[in-house]
């Protein structure tokens, strides 16, 4: 791993492209210290993980979806105090999934209610999926999920739409709602487990799928639709909401991005800002309202202007907000790379809107990260990775596929204040 | 191994990238594009949400011309849209012409001087009226209450015969055959082809609803008979001139055990005045020999039920849209000569003001269809909580 540190500030970069030579500034108050790999055991042919993390603050544990992306979906937990990563079992097994409802990976955050309970779902693993056009197969439709850490069971909560996927969920913590967007239809739904009670309220989107959701503190649930515009279920309203206005946007975005919308975001609960990042690289900072859309405010790109071209290119599924106040992500993967064969774990400072490199790791290291808003007490943020292994006998299953290299799914922990590891 | 190679090969190329990963190609022929009708919280012309649901479509020379289904509790529209510009032109709530209605679901029948004739459901046990359309120099629509022609029942669906300026209609709920006069205005109501208590009783067994057994099409063959299809399974003939009702001897095509499903969805006459059918029941396409009164099953064009609309382009082929949800609408050709074609779902780019690049728009649920009067260009119109119009040409022969 090159561990460098490289501070961007648009002034210094102009300067050093003038000069025509690389120049870099290093700090060494982040090191590989700062970082840690951890492992999945017991699924030799998991090949990758998706949007499906995220943290449970009873238990003090991680949970990701580790996936053979055909039709096993190991559920594991991280517990940060044993710093043990465990293989809780394969969903299929303790779902009580027979054949014909298998399931290509989950593709949702993984989300905790108040008391614990652990909230995913289902998909089947993009469009080979589709039930009536192209599986031969055929796919059931995705499941909603609770985990209950407390006796390792998991509850099947159902269908939600038939024959359609789960791209994303999200929970009310307040009433227990769950919030969740299928695929390919891009129909908002809103499922209520007490009541057995799932409500469809609609196509919002199209072509693409947009792929996030998320909640504020007041258990609103925001979406977007085909013209990137939020739209908001306002639970006071009990409708939804749309905003007048796009999102903000680099000129000559494609319509491919415009119409997919978010791709992640992290919270600042203290402060009630929601960070954002769209699919055409745009950072946002979004202020939540009780009733009716907040303010947006525009941050600039994910990478300066200097370190891409065009400003809409880089891919970014996954965000955190350090306890420093300042926002860490990974970017590149999926083909798509802002600095060649690289990913880079980025720093960028909301008060002086300044970017840092924090590394830069070769694909055999990282080689695309997903998550957001995975956060645990101690300030140590998550992501779920992915790193390029050669293929092999052993394992010959996964993303990429080029050059005989393959994916691997890794959790990466990183805590920009402290050291993690000796 | 082959299989797995391909197979691992396909879910590298998947993912949440962009570009769309899909397995399967789109129907994307060039010039085809997509007309936004339906937005929320606009300035705007457009349609509200829950309340555009494109359930009734014609093409009058430019002019795209709709009538909607909207939700529960609100009221639906009449909309014209214009092929050569792209985009919505007017909308008028059918609330301000009738109120209480949820729904133009009967499709239009032209009358004379492009005159459009509609029919509405109540949103409750209210009455559902005849409404006139005419869309002006200014593209403006306008239109007029005809009345109610069956008290307490919506209209279901209908069609005229312009020479004897006669609509013929199904109503809603109870599936009364009636006749309307549009000179004289006058209506009378046959209950011969309405189901019976013991076909209601076999119907609720499979847990069936009017909309889902009256027959959602009608059509008149070239010597004035009036077509349509009755619980169970069946197929009628009314001839106006000693108003009677014939039962086909032939019943509609089913598969087996799954004969309670079937309802004419659709209908649609070729140039050499064959009559052409889609029945909702399992999709099957199938044509009528009204010389012969006998139906033939042409076969299914997806593995879907629902055959919801038929329409004949410029080329002689015939297309129309299957299934619906739980799955959704397949695009298909048919034609003698070459059989079935599923396109599949249709995704054409669709300009948005402000979005410089536009955006690709995939119809999965696909209400209607129409072809322009050359036979030129074809329109689909979605049926969800957001609707829009997609567009394409049809090769000339």
């Amino acid at each position: 791993m090159q561990i460098i540190e490289i501070k961007f500030s648009i002034l210094v970069l102009a300067l050093i492209l003038a000069a025509g030579s690389k120049s870099y500034c290093q700090n060494n108050r982040i090191t590989e210290k700062n970082i840690k790999f951890i492992e999945y055991p017991g699924f030799p042919n998991g090949h990758s993980t998706w949007g499906d993390i995220g943290y449970n603050q009873k238990n003090n544990s991680v949970y990701i979806g580790v996936t053979n992306h055909a039709d096993s979906v190991g559920l594991y937990e991280y517990n940060i105090r044993k710093d043990k990563m465990v293989l809780k079992g394969f969903i299929g097994d303790l779902a009580n999934l027979r054949g014909y409802q298998w399931q290509g990976k989950i593709h949702t955050k993984i989300v905790a209610g108040p008391d614990g309970k652990v909230y995913f779902a289902t998909d089947g693993g993009e469009s080979r999926e589709e039930y009536l056009m192209e599986h031969p197969h055929g796919y059931a439709g995705g499941f909603i999920m609770q985990w209950n850490p407390d006796n390792n069971r998991l509850i099947n909560l159902g269908n939600g739409l038939q024959y359609e996927s789960f791209k994303d969920i999200d929970l009310d913590p307040e009433n227990g709602n769950i919030y969740a967007v299928s695929y390919p239809q891009v129909h908002f739904l809103i499922y209520n487990p007490e009541k057995n009670l799932l409500r469809d309220l609609g196509r919002l989107g199209s072509s693409h799928v947009p792929r996030v959701i998320f909640t504020d503190n007041w258990g609103n649930c925001y979406y977007v639709d085909w013209r990137q515009r939020l739209v908001m279920y306002d639970k006071i309203a009990g409708k939804l909401v749309f905003a007048k206005e796009s999102l903000p946007a680099f000129p000559g975005t494609p319509g491919a991005k415009i119409i997919t919308g978010l791709i992640s975001f992290a919270k600042d609960r203290k402060n009630n800002i929601i960070y954002l990042m769209t699919y055409g690289a745009k950072m946002l900072a979004f202020h939540p309202q009780k009733s009716g859309i907040g303010k947006i405010e525009d941050l600039g790109g994910v990478l300066p202007p200097s370190m891409t071209d065009p400003l809409w290119g880089p891919y970014c599924p996954n965000l955190n907000l350090g306890d420093n106040g300042k926002l860490y992500y990974v970017v590149g993967g999926h083909g798509n790379f802002s600095k060649e064969n690289k990913t880079l774990l980025m720093e960028f400072d909301l008060q002086t809107k300044e970017y840092k490199i924090i590394f830069d790791f070769p694909l055999s290291l990282v080689s695309e990260v997903t998550g957001s808003d995975v956060k645990d007490a101690q300030g140590n943020l998550y992501f779920a990775a992915r790193k390029n292994v050669a293929v092999s006998n052993a394992i010959d299953n996964g993303e990429g596929g080029t050059k005989g290299e393959i994916s691997k799914p890794v959790m990466i922990i990183f805590n920009p204040g402290k050291e993690i590891r000796k | 191994m082959k299989n797995i190679i391909a197979k691992y090969l396909i879910i590298a190329l998947s993912g949440i990238s962009i570009p769309v990963h899909a397995q399967y190609e789109f129907f994307s022929p060039p010039g085809a594009f997509a007309i936004e009708v339906s937005l929320s919280n606009t300035d705007q012309k457009r349609l509200p949400m829950y309340r555009n649901a494109i359930s009734s479509l014609k093409v009058i020379g430019d002019n795209i011309i709709g009538g909607t289904t909207a939700s529960e509790g609100l009221s639906p529209f009449i909309f014209v849209a214009s092929i050569s510009r792209q985009e919505l032109i007017d909308t008028l709530d059918i609330n301000k012409i009738v109120p209480g209605q949820k729904s133009v679901q009967s499709g239009f029948c032209k009358w004379k001087d492009n005159i459009l004739i509609a029919g509405t459901i109540p949103l409750d046990k209210g009455d559902g009226h005849l409404i006139r359309i005419e869309i002006d120099a200014e593209n403006k629509i306008k239109s007029k209450d005809l009345g109610t022609p069956v008290p307490g029942e919506g209209i279901f669906s209908l069609t005229s015969n312009t020479r004897d300026n006669m609509l013929f209609g199904i109503s809603f709920p109870s599936g009364f055959f009636f006749s309307y006069d549009l000179e004289s205005g006058k209506s009378h109501i046959y209950k011969d082809i309405s189901p019976k208590e013991n076909e209601l009783e076999q119907l609720r067994q499979f847990a069936l609803d009017p909309g889902s057994y009256l027959s959602r099409s009608l059509i008149i063959d070239n010597n004035g008979l009036v077509y349509g299809s009755m619980p169970v399974n069946k197929l009628f003939c009314f001839n106006q001139a000693n108003e009677s009702f014939k039962i086909l001897d032939y019943a509609l095509p089913d598969v087996w055990g799954r004969s309670a499903l079937g309802q004419v969805d659709s209908w649609a006459k070729s140039d050499d005045h064959r009559l052409y059918g889609g029945n909702a029941g399992d999709g099957q396409l199938f044509v009528l020999d009204t010389e012969k009164m006998k139906v033939k099953n042409l076969g299914k064009p997806a593995m879907m039920p629902r055959l919801r609309g038929l329409t004949f382009g410029r080329d002689g082929k015939l297309y129309g849209i299957t299934g619906a949800l739980p799955g959704y609408t397949h695009l298909f050709s048919y034609s003698e000569e070459d059989g079935f074609h599923d396109f599949g779902n249709p995704e054409f780019p669709m300009k948005i003001l402000g979005i410089e690049a536009g955006i690709l728009w995939r119809g999965f649920q696909i209400g209607t269809i129409a072809s322009s009067e050359d036979g030129k260009y074809i329109v689909m119109g979605e049926d969800e909580a957001l609707s829009q119009l997609l567009i394409f040409t049809v090769e000339a022969k």
